[in-house]
């Protein structure tokens, strides 16, 4: 079953600066609809004064994103919210391979003595008692 | 009325150069000597490695096939056999894996890659009986083709 790798949202902003307006609209407006489609995350709105507002996204995997809210309209957060549902807490960068296995040898990796006779390595038992 | 433009005596300052100048040394960042730190030699050096690294895409290919031709060769001269005979005996048994994916074998299945040597050695015995036996021995078993319709 599909688990949300996303745990908590934090919704800073403040109650009078100009940027956050976007932000206070979102709250009265689509906060609720929001947390009601997405039952799995939790919202948590927290005014605060003097600093820009911010959306902190909290992984299952412990990752912590910021996004900054300042100078958005209300849609731009709640399809920016959306987007952050939608990810899992892996790091953005360029991915080296599009494979990865736990188990990349079934009958053993190569090594310098598997296709030699194997007198070499083993000791066998002692048929004369020295 | 419609302005198109602002007035002449209206001046501008350039307030983000440090952002813009920041974007460009980010990329630079890991370079060598003072072209991770100055931006005008950054900039240089910032444009050849992306251009480098554009036309470098079309040479990996290259590289890896080289590397992957290598691999299979060492393996398959520890099991006796030298890689043009490796392959084209492979192919003729109709066992159509590209070098990567034996390469692959050959680090991690050592077992199956003997077995391959084996039926590429087999079809290669089987290959001189037919053109230099003439025609009394009956043909060889890997050498019959199976036709996919």
């Amino acid at each position: 079953r599909y688990v949300r790798q996303l745990q908590r949202l934090q919704l800073l902003f403040s109650p009078t600066a100009g940027d956050a307006r976007g932000a206070r609209q979102f709250v009265e407006e689509a906060a609720l609809d929001f947390a009601r489609q997405h039952p799995d995350v939790v919202l948590y709105i927290s005014p605060r004064f003097g600093a820009a507002p911010l959306l902190l996204a909290e992984y299952l995997n412990g990752t912590v994103r910021e996004e900054l809210i300042a100078n958005k309209t209300s849609e731009e957060i709640v399809q920016l919210a959306t987007k952050l549902a939608g990810q899992s807490g892996l790091d953005i960068i360029r991915i080296r391979k599009p494979f990865h296995t736990d188990n990349p040898s079934v009958q053993g990796q190569w090594h310098p003595l598997t296709n030699k006779p194997s007198a070499l390595t083993v000791r066998g038992p002692r048929l004369q008692a020295q | 009325m419609v302005v198109l433009s602002a007035a002449l005596w209206l001046r501008s300052r350039l307030t983000d150069r440090f952002w813009r100048v920041q974007e460009v040394l980010k990329h630079a960042r890991h370079f060598r000597g003072r072209k991770n730190r100055c931006y005008k030699l950054a900039v240089r050096s910032v444009r050849r490695a992306l251009v480098k690294s554009t036309k470098a895409r079309r040479e990996k290919k290259r590289f890896l096939r080289a590397l992957w031709i290598t691999r299979i060769e060492a393996a398959s001269l520890e099991h006796g056999l030298k890689y043009p005979a490796f392959i084209s005996n492979l192919l003729k048994s109709q066992v159509e894996l590209n070098r990567k994916m034996i390469a692959d074998l050959a680090i991690y299945e050592p077992k199956t890659f003997k077995s391959l040597a084996a039926l590429a050695q087999r079809r290669r015995q089987e290959g001189f009986l037919a053109a230099l036996g003439d025609g009394k021995e009956p043909e060889g078993i890997f050498s019959r083709i199976v036709h996919h319709y």
